[in-house]
């Protein structure tokens, strides 16, 4: 499958600049000092997220990549996306899935601070095969360039976008009205620019997609959707409540796309950057939908311990921290009898 | 998962929820904002059982009526758990009572002891004395007051009663014994918008039917908030299915209520038309003073949620169908409702997300469902916060049905209705002259549904009467069929729909009958409005009556001190008229003949006790023998005086 035209034209690309400034501004905007407090605050849940997002994920990337012996550009940047650190947006999906918001958030921070140490060492672990295959590539084709990871690259991209972060965190510290404001414009602005990226992407290419091969689209779902799944029964395995385990879930699931275009963008040449962009965008498009799916079931599923912890959590709001909510015996499914959330459902009986 | 509790009486009802709930908090009262204090199930009981024993040393005899004066606080639900649990029958009645009704309730009641909330309420007590010559007894609720020499602390009296307890007294527990299900657990004077009070007599077994059937379900994880008057029917039925759901009940009042709902964030409250009228307004005037964006984004979220509710209404059969449905019209639009479904689903998904759930978070989020009742529920503010999905079920009932007659389901939601009727509940619409059934009635077509008459009810929950007014009971109760007073059809989809009151139904002198409660709500939505009351019986046309809204003027551009400046400027009545013309006009939906012809504003609000009943519904031949000089100006063609 050969690029004739360019995936993104030159306007394009400003858009997209625009629009990973202006949803890593906004995350900014959300994030305050407690935000990283909480990370020290729930050390259990945050490991086993850490785990799934920087060891599951990853894996599993490389894992499909070798499964579907996908060509080599395609393999780097699904494991590209695997290494990603996790997205503004599932905090909200957190939210609608009764997850735990705070978590949520706290996961996000750390990954995204934690992923400019973490991304290029196992992006050299992962990616060495696919990088030989491409050089080998070229070397038949006469260029007689080497091909490597731009680890340099890739470690200045993911500064660059921290900044409109710390943009975003400074304006939250000078006042809040205009960061809530700037949090939904935000949002919402990278929403219409990326569903405008999506749609002249498909219009222009329509043709690209009749030409990928089905291997690229399964792989570009089932990274996410192997996400959701492992990082839920991590999660459930080490016994976390469940508005946890639904948080590392979608947390997992859930990679910061617009890093990966930035980080695509800057650090990337052709011939491999168009491909790569290819599956950024349909690895974008198909997280909004499975997400949407999965958290109307966690919704679901998750209906009646959320109400349990929504309840003691407003008793500790209202009664005091030391209030113990006991419910009538057989009230609770053993699944939260005994929940050991580390401190964060104080009023649960614990012995 | 039906888990309520079912009991036999009120008292095996709180031993029942003591047993199963036991330290789970039974009630909460606000200390700060976020500082509750909290009483659970065992300890209420317990208390419940001390203050029993303590009522029943002091000569309370079983059936006997106590009268208990006060509003929402923790006391006062401990002082029917006493009453409940000897035997007893409470009289209740709100802080606002005035001396003549409190004068009236004591003596016909023949009350000898009686709770009494407030210092301030104490000295109306004591200054009343010699009117009251059968009250024995006085038990003062509120903890922090002093009360004077012959008037005892409700704490003493429930550690008298705990120390008999102590002692091996168990004649509370055989007074719960004998309770029956026939006898009254509360006499409740209606203040009525007619004539003098009634004691409306409801027995154990009214509240239990009402307690088993009602329509939703609550478990321990939920949270009820109380801001209704506790002394009347509606919010009492609500606490105690509470009870018996195991449900915290956290008591708010008025001023309080923004924060609480954020704070306590209610899975459940009833609630009444005023509440959403309120929040109806506060959101819009939010709305209007945010950025364009999010007024922008507002409208688009509200507009996507409409088409997608109403095509669900339509395929659901949801909508409100008031004459016979025509199979071909729904084959025909079905299609068209199905595709405009699934187009406006993804856009409508995402804008419910990001716009309306921060607006459904100003109602607490959290609103499984809320019961409005007590009036009507202007059908655009119930469209509004269903569209938007804070799902408020709007109910009918009355103090004589404990009360609930009919309420709409969560699943059944048709707007512009009360829904189907209560399980075990019969209705009837029945010719307001000839007193032929008009539905059920099978020699009608469609056995009746779509035509207007007087709703009568028959079931578990219908009084036993009025207290000591034999022939009123006669009257209101036929062959066990309950005469409601109010008119109402059966549409097509079996919902009742209420249609106003029959008795204030006006007449004009030209033959044709009008209800002036559409009109009324109507207009009092308008910011300009406080209250309107339209009058005109066998006149030629109909005129208004208008408290002008002091706020709304102000927020406009007119300012005055107070209503009386306020009515006496011309500017205001012309807003106000031509509010009426705008809002009251063929093309809104109005006939001819209720165009409002004149009007006059009112230089004084109207006050509850004086020209509104408790639950602010207008007493009409007060406002009518109050503002005559105003009526008959309006029809004498003279255009001077107040406006």
């Amino acid at each position: 499958m050969e690029f004739t035209t360019q995936l993104l034209y030159p306007v394009d690309q400003v858009l997209l600049a625009v629009m990973i400034f202006s949803i890593m501004f906004g995350m900014g905007a959300s994030l305050t000092i407690d935000d990283f407090k909480t990370v020290i605050r729930y050390p259990r849940g945050i490991l086993i997220g850490f785990l799934s997002q920087f060891g599951l994920m990853p894996f599993f990337a490389y894992g499909l990549a070798i499964f579907f012996e996908l060509p080599p550009a395609y393999a780097i940047a699904l494991i590209l996306i695997g290494c990603l650190p996790g997205g503004t947006t599932s905090n909200m999906f957190a939210y609608f899935a009764r997850g735990s918001v705070a978590l949520s958030i706290a996961m996000t921070t750390a990954s995204t601070i934690l992923a400019l140490l973490m991304m290029p060492i196992l992006l050299e672990f992962y990616t060495a095969e696919f990088t030989r295959q491409i050089s080998a590539e070229m070397q038949t084709a006469g260029s007689g360039a080497e091909f490597v990871i731009p680890t340099m690259n890739i470690i200045m991209s993911l500064v660059l976008v921290l900044v409109p972060v710390a943009m975003g965190m400074f304006l939250r510290a000078k006042s809040r009205v205009w960061a809530k404001t700037a949090e939904d414009t935000a949002g919402f602005m990278g929403i219409i620019v990326i569903i405008y990226l999506i749609g002249t992407a498909f219009v222009r290419h329509s043709g690209l997609m009749l030409q990928t091969p089905p291997a690229i689209y399964i792989s570009a779902i089932s990274v996410g959707l192997l996400g959701f799944l492992f990082g839920y029964w991590m999660s459930r395995l080490f016994k976390l409540s469940p508005i946890f385990q639904r948080a590392i879930s979608l947390e997992t699931g859930i990679q910061n796309g617009p890093i990966a275009f930035a980080i695509i963008l800057l650090s990337f040449a052709e011939p491999v950057q168009s491909q790569m962009l290819w599956l950024a965008i349909l690895y974008s498009t198909f997280i909004v939908m499975s997400s949407s799916f999965i958290t109307l079931y966690y919704r679901r599923v998750g209906k009646f311990d959320f109400e349990v912890y929504k309840n003691t959590s407003i008793h500790n709001r209202l009664f005091g921290d030391e209030y113990v909510s006991d419910y009538p015996d057989g009230f609770l499914p053993k699944r939260i009898e005994n929940d050991p959330s580390q401190g964060l459902i104080p009023a649960q009986k614990r012995d | 998962m039906n888990n309520r509790i079912t009991a036999k009486n009120m008292a095996d009802l709180y031993r029942e929820a003591a047993n199963r709930y036991k330290s789970l908090p039974a009630f909460a009262t606000r200390k700060k904002e976020l500082e509750w204090d909290p009483v659970s199930f065992e300890e209420l009981y317990e208390r419940g059982l001390n203050l029993a024993t303590g009522l029943i040393e002091m000569g309370v005899e079983a059936r006997e009526h106590v009268g208990l004066f006060g509003d929402n606080r923790f006391e006062w639900i401990l002082a029917d758990y006493g009453v409940q649990l000897c035997g007893a029958v409470d009289v209740p009645r709100g802080r606002d009572i005035t001396d003549s009704e409190l004068i009236y309730i004591i003596n016909h009641a023949r009350i000898k002891v009686a709770f009494v909330e407030t210092k301030a309420l104490l000295d109306k007590f004591i200054e009343l004395r010699h009117d009251l010559p059968g009250l024995k007894e006085i038990i003062l609720l509120d903890p922090e007051a002093s009360a004077p020499d012959l008037v005892h602390k409700l704490d003493n009296v429930i550690q008298l009663g705990a120390a008999l307890r102590k002692h091996g007294d168990t004649r509370a527990e055989e007074r719960i014994a004998g309770i029956q299900p026939d006898d009254l657990f509360t006499l409740i004077y209606t203040s009525g918008t007619t004539g003098k009070p009634k004691g409306v007599m409801l027995t154990h077994a009214n509240m239990m039917s009402q307690v088993k059937v009602i329509p939703i379900d609550l478990n321990c994880t939920d949270r009820v908030l109380s801001i209704l008057p506790i002394w009347h029917i509606f919010e009492r039925v609500f606490e105690v299915f509470s009870i018996a759901c195991g449900v915290c009940t956290y008591y708010s009042n008025v001023r309080h209520l923004a924060d609480d709902l954020k704070n306590v964030e209610p899975t459940f409250m009833g609630s009444a038309p005023r509440l959403w009228e309120s929040l109806y307004q506060k959101i819009l005037k939010k709305v209007d003073k945010s950025h364009w964006m999010r007024q922008f984004l507002f409208h688009t979220a509200y507009f996507l949620s409409r088409q997608y509710m109403n095509s669900i209404y339509f395929l659901t059969g949801k909508e409100l169908k008031q004459e016979p449905a025509s199979k071909l019209k729904r084959i025909v639009l079905s299609p068209f409702h199905a595709v405009r479904w699934l187009l406006v689903l993804p856009v409508y998904g995402f804008f419910n997300v990001a716009v309306l759930e921060p607006v459904r978070l100003s109602a607490g989020g959290s609103l499984k469902a809320t019961i409005s009742g007590g009036g009507a529920l202007p059908e655009e503010i119930d469209r509004f916060f269903n569209y938007i999905g804070i799902p408020v079920l709007e109910g009918y009932g009355m103090t004589e049905t404990s009360p609930v007659i009919a309420v709409r389901l969560q699943d059944n939601i048709v707007i512009g209705t009360v829904g189907p009727p209560m399980e075990n509940t019969e209705l009837r619409i029945v010719d307001l002259e000839t007193r032929e059934v008009i539905y059920p009635n099978s020699n009608r077509p469609h056995k009746g549904r779509g035509v207007r008459g007087e709703i009568c009810v028959k079931g578990p929950q219908v009084m036993k009467g009025y207290y000591r007014e034999p022939d009123q009971t006669k009257k209101t109760i036929e062959d066990g069929w309950l005469r409601t007073g109010d008119l109402g059809m059966i549409t097509f989809n079996d919902c009742l729909k209420i249609l106003g009151r029959s008795k204030a139904t006006i007449v004009l002198s030209s033959g044709e009958n009008l209800e002036p409660e559409p009109i009324e709500m109507k207009l009092n939505q308008s910011p300009y409005i406080e209250h309107c009351m339209i009058v005109g019986q066998d006149r030629k046309y109909i005129s208004a009556l208008v408290v002008p809204n002091l706020e709304g003027f102000r927020d406009n551009g007119i300012s005055a001190g107070n209503l009386e400046e306020l009515a006496k400027k011309s500017e205001a009545k012309r807003i106000i008229q031509q509010e009426i013309k705008q809002v009251i006009s063929v093309s809104g939906g109005f006939k001819r003949f209720e165009m409002i012809q004149d009007v006059r504003l009112i230089p004084e609000n109207f006050t509850v006790g004086e020209e509104l009943t408790n639950l602010f519904k207008m007493k009409r031949h007060v406002i009518q023998d109050k503002y005559g000089d105003l009526i008959d100006e309006m029809y004498n063609g003279k255009p001077v005086g107040v406006a």
